[in-house]
């Protein structure tokens, strides 16, 4: 059973595209139409307006928070082409370090796993993705993959720093050796696994299945097992469950998880993996948990709001 | 991990009318599973419910058998005595509070609570106890006595009248006691009417009689259940025959009572409203006519009860599923039932670890390969972990989670907040403890990014070296020196002084802790070592290019003391190291136009020059010539 247990007024001045919680729930960011990214402080039930960051020039579409050992660090992505990194230092929150490599709308935004460093993913309408890597002293590089899907790219989600069958074989003591990886899906229907191979990006696999813009992708986390798990869900109203069972990542194979009623915006997971939120048109959110014979049924249902419900997170609130 | 939290909350972000665009109407949902962990009274039964359950994995499982069994029936009843306990203090809020809403809220709580014993203690009865035939019906008696309560106040106001007998519902407090198998009650309430009504005295002696004679199971080994058996058949023919000699006619109250006796289904049920319940005309039925029921049998019994006894009028609830389910040894289809029907775990997380402890539940295959004691351990936990305080909890049953409990700890841990420093040592205590590295690490790079950030340098150094962060140490130490440099003394001495072997984690690190030696070396006026750590420090590379400047300037007042501390050569060392450093200065320009700068350089020059010459003449000498 699900119940609503706090109501956030953000007073943005118009639609809201995304709203994430940071790292322990304490902290809500909200970005909208209205050009404006807010910060709320959201323990005990409450909301107090932490921040009001003003800095896109046209509607911003997400926002993301980095892992709290580099600091409070937010990012945000808007239709004017820009990519924004805030930073709270010492008192107020103030823009760090902003990106303009796009020649289009920049949708989506995510930050890589603690492991790899503060990396920021962004996917782009222009169709690239730039992955922009902090290097020190307030000094980002760039690496930019140029046609990453045709006519423009939705969503990215990073894959968790999990060495696959880590659960099942335990690693030695030395440092593992990650492969990075992330996931993206675009306007081309196609969702995209990409590798980092000797600094270089490279396009690891295709998953076909939508006939529709992938809308959002999101990579499960992992516990260790020799299973990778990606959620996508799009325009056609379907939302697809990857999974690839060998280590090498080569093999991924789609189970449908349902096939709503209208666009599906957000899929969404829980930190174990195992609930998925989905948010679509049909202005409903609802919880998906696999089931024993490896069906997925639906275990909640939240209905709220007037007109779309454009995005979910599952998130942690702690009452301190 | 970018996207994912833990599961305890999603959000909606709700889209204003486009048209309207109302203020207001730009509202974020925040909804969350698992309400019941915020429920205050409900604190106690989690808090000593994980002392039970600590208790019971720990447990001695050498002992077998009887031994064995007769701890795991303890462990039973502490649980249901804490959920007593906890209907108790949830009654007293219903009742002590002016609030309806709230009052509600209790009130439904203390019948959930209420159900999940009456459910607990029949497992109890059926599963852990394991009770055989014979103290099987023993134990469902006290179960429908302890449970259905509906009509205590009736019988309450029956014996604390004046005159019981004329009351004019004591032949229903009466019946109560006979359905409930409390014979030796009834009697003394019998006996009461029969000093009232003479003329009934003999069917009254009769009844008594029979009532006194009627074979009960017992609990311990005095009889076999044949002999059980033929002493019940006995007495029942007994009976039958003076209901049909007529003995009760004229008094159709105690003419039935005989026909209760006798086990007659009609009249039993006739008493519905004194019953409340199915299970309780199921033990009722059991009681008189086959007490000896084995417990596989009570299948049938039970089924056929609940048809009779709701009679097609309603149909079954939850709770009449779940108890069914349990008379079948359905253990499963138990467990199940009541994870739909209850909204949070602890029920049947709790009830599953027992069971399985009982070595009852087959491992059944789910998804991730685990089994279902673990699968419900994990929800249970992993609902605790949004809690403040109650997440300590979540751990100690993580660790008993086998196959994935350690990964979801590992995965939990990491979003508590860090608060408070105490909180962070709590949770770094937590990992150390399983060895849990990177998160240790994790925490400990948190904690020293918060300290920088406002400034509090000592404790941002602490966590770094704990973390064994030697990039994040390295950042710490510039700090510290430039502090030193804008304000000419160190913060946080302490700290720095006691570095230890830790020092060497960074470079810059080392010279920290060097550099303040040389500090103290010097208040110790300890000249000739502080000197000789001065030179190491820049002839051996410890201290970084920037910082040479102001070691220079450092050994000026040993070069202006009026004895000699620096020896020739050492003389000629820092004479290198400055020509060095003015010579490989890359802004060279800046450096030249800089007032300062040129005159700290020439009084260097002046001050080793002039040392050079006392030193060469000191050394020159021969002593005592």
């Amino acid at each position: 059973q699900v119940s609503v247990i706090n109501t956030v007024d953000t007073s943005h001045e118009d639609m809201i595209h995304d709203a994430q919680m940071d790292y322990y729930g304490t902290r809500l960011a909200t970005c909208s139409s209205d050009r404006s990214v807010k910060i709320f402080d959201v323990r005990n039930g409450g909301q107090i307006l932490i921040a009001d960051l003003r800095g896109h020039e046209g509607p911003v579409w997400q926002v993301a928070w980095a892992h709290p050992m580099y600091g409070n660090i937010l990012a945000s992505c808007s239709y004017d082409r820009k990519v924004i990194i805030w930073k709270e230092e010492n008192g107020p929150w103030e823009k760090t370090y902003e990106y303009t490599g796009h020649d289009s709308s920049v949708n989506s935004v995510c930050w890589a796993p603690h492991d790899y460093g503060l990396i920021l993913a962004c996917g782009s309408s222009d169709g690239a993705i730039s992955l922009l890597s902090y290097t020190g002293d307030g000094q980002w590089e760039v690496k930019k993959i140029s046609n990453a899907h045709t006519i423009g790219c939705n969503a990215v989600s990073w894959a968790p720093a999990v060495v696959p069958g880590s659960l099942i074989e335990q690693p030695s003591g030395q440092k593992p050796n990650y492969v990075k990886r992330f996931a993206s899906g675009g306007c081309d229907n196609l969702v995209k696994i990409w590798k980092e191979e000797d600094s270089q990006w490279k396009e690891e696999q295709k998953l076909e299945a939508h006939s529709d813009w992938v809308r959002d992708v999101a990579w499960a986390p992992s516990i260790g097992l020799p299973t990778s798990t990606i959620a996508s869900c799009s325009q056609d109203g379907r939302v697809f469950i990857w999974t690839c069972d060998d280590a090498s990542g080569s093999s991924w194979s789609p189970k449908l998880l349902h096939k709503f009623n209208d666009v599906v915006w957000h899929v969404s997971w829980s930190i174990t993996a195992n609930i998925l939120a989905v948010s679509g048109g049909d202005n409903k959110v609802t919880l998906w948990k696999e089931s024993v014979d490896g069906l997925w049924a639906c275990i909640s249902d939240v209905n709220k709001g007037q007109g779309g419900v454009s995005a979910v997170t599952e998130g942690q609130q702690n009452e301190q | 991990r970018s996207r994912s939290h833990p599961g305890a909350r999603a959000l909606t972000g709700s889209v204003s009318d486009p048209a309207g665009g109302a203020p207001g109407s730009s509202r974020v949902f925040v909804v969350r599973r698992d309400q019941d962990i915020y429920i205050q009274t409900l604190r106690k039964l989690f808090n000593e419910s994980h002392g039970i359950f600590m208790g019971l994995q720990r447990s001695e499982e050498e002992l077998a058998g009887k031994s064995r069994k007769a701890q795991l029936v303890q462990v039973s009843k502490n649980y249901r005595s804490v959920i007593r306990a906890c209907m108790e203090d949830m009654h007293q809020a219903a009742v002590s509070t002016r609030d309806p809403a709230l009052q509600g809220q209790y009130s439904t709580q203390v019948s959930i609570l209420s159900a999940m014993e009456l459910i607990w203690n029949l497992c109890e009865i059926l599963f852990v106890e394991a009770a055989a035939a014979g103290p099987l019906l023993l134990r469902l008696l006290d179960w429908v006595r302890l449970h259905v309560c509906d009509v205590d106040s009736m019988v309450r106001e029956v014996l604390s009248s004046e005159s019981p007998s004329k009351h004019k519902l004591f032949w229903n407090v009466v019946d109560v006691f006979v359905l409930q198998g409390r014979m030796d009650e009834a009697r003394h309430l019998l006996s009461k009417e029969a000093t009232a009504n003479p003329t009934s005295m003999n069917m009254y002696k009769i009844l008594d009689d029979l009532m006194k004679k009627m074979p009960m199971p017992s609990l311990g080994n005095t009889q076999t259940l044949t002999e059980l058996e033929l002493k019940w058949q006995h007495w029942h023919e007994e009976c039958q025959r003076f209901l049909q000699d007529g003995t009760f006619a004229s008094n159709p109250h105690m003419e039935s009572i005989c026909k209760i006796l006798l086990g007659d289904e009609d009249a039993i049920l006739e008493k519905k409203e004194l019953m409340t319940t199915w299970y309780h005309f199921l033990v009722t039925r059991l009681l008189y006519s086959h007490p000896t029921v084995k417990p596989m049998e009570l299948r049938f019994y039970a089924q056929s009860s609940m048809d009779l006894f709701l009679g097609g009028e309603s149909s079954p609830e939850p709770l009449d599923m779940i108890l069914m389910a349990a008379f079948e040894f359905e253990m499963h289809q138990v467990i199940k039932e009541c994870s739909i029907v209850l909204s949070n775990w602890w029920f049947v997380a709790h009830l599953t670890d027992l069971l399985d402890h009982c070595k009852l539940l087959q491992s059944h295959n789910l998804y991730f390969g685990s089994n279902m004691r673990e699968f419900l351990l994990l929800e249970y936990a992993s609902g605790l972990f949004s809690h403040h305080s109650l997440w300590q909890l979540g751990v100690d049953y993580f660790d008993h989670c086998p196959e994935y409990g350690r990964v979801y700890l590992e995965l939990h841990i990491e979003r508590i907040p860090l608060n408070t420093e105490q909180k962070a040592l709590k949770v770094l205590r937590i990992c150390e403890q399983r060895q849990m590295h990177e998160q240790v690490r994790s925490v400990c790079k948190i904690m020293a990014m918060k300290a920088l950030r406002n400034n509090r340098l000592g404790s941002a150094l602490s966590w770094s070296i704990r973390a064994k962060d030697a990039a994040f140490a390295t950042l710490i130490s510039d700090r510290f020196l430039k502090d030193y440099c804008e304000r000419g003394c160190f913060s946080d001495l302490d700290l720095i002084d006691n570095l230890g072997p830790s020092m060497l984690l960074s470079d810059r690190l080392t010279f920290l802790g060097k550099y303040r030696e040389f500090h103290r070396l010097y208040g110790e006026k300890r000249f000739a070592e502080a000197a000789r750590l001065l030179l190491t420090l820049m002839t051996a590379h410890i201290a970084p290019c920037s910082f040479w400047m102001t070691l220079l300037t450092d050994a000026l007042p040993l070069l202006e003391q009026k004895e000699i501390i620096f020896s020739a050569e050492q003389t000629y060392e820092l004479m290198r190291c400055l020509e060095d450093l003015t010579a490989g200065n890359v802004d060279k320009q800046k450096f030249q136009e800089d007032d300062v700068e040129t005159t700290k350089v020439e009084m260097l020059r002046l001050a080793l020059a002039r040392n050079l010459a006392r030193v060469i003449v000191k050394e020159g000498t021969v002593e005592g010539s």
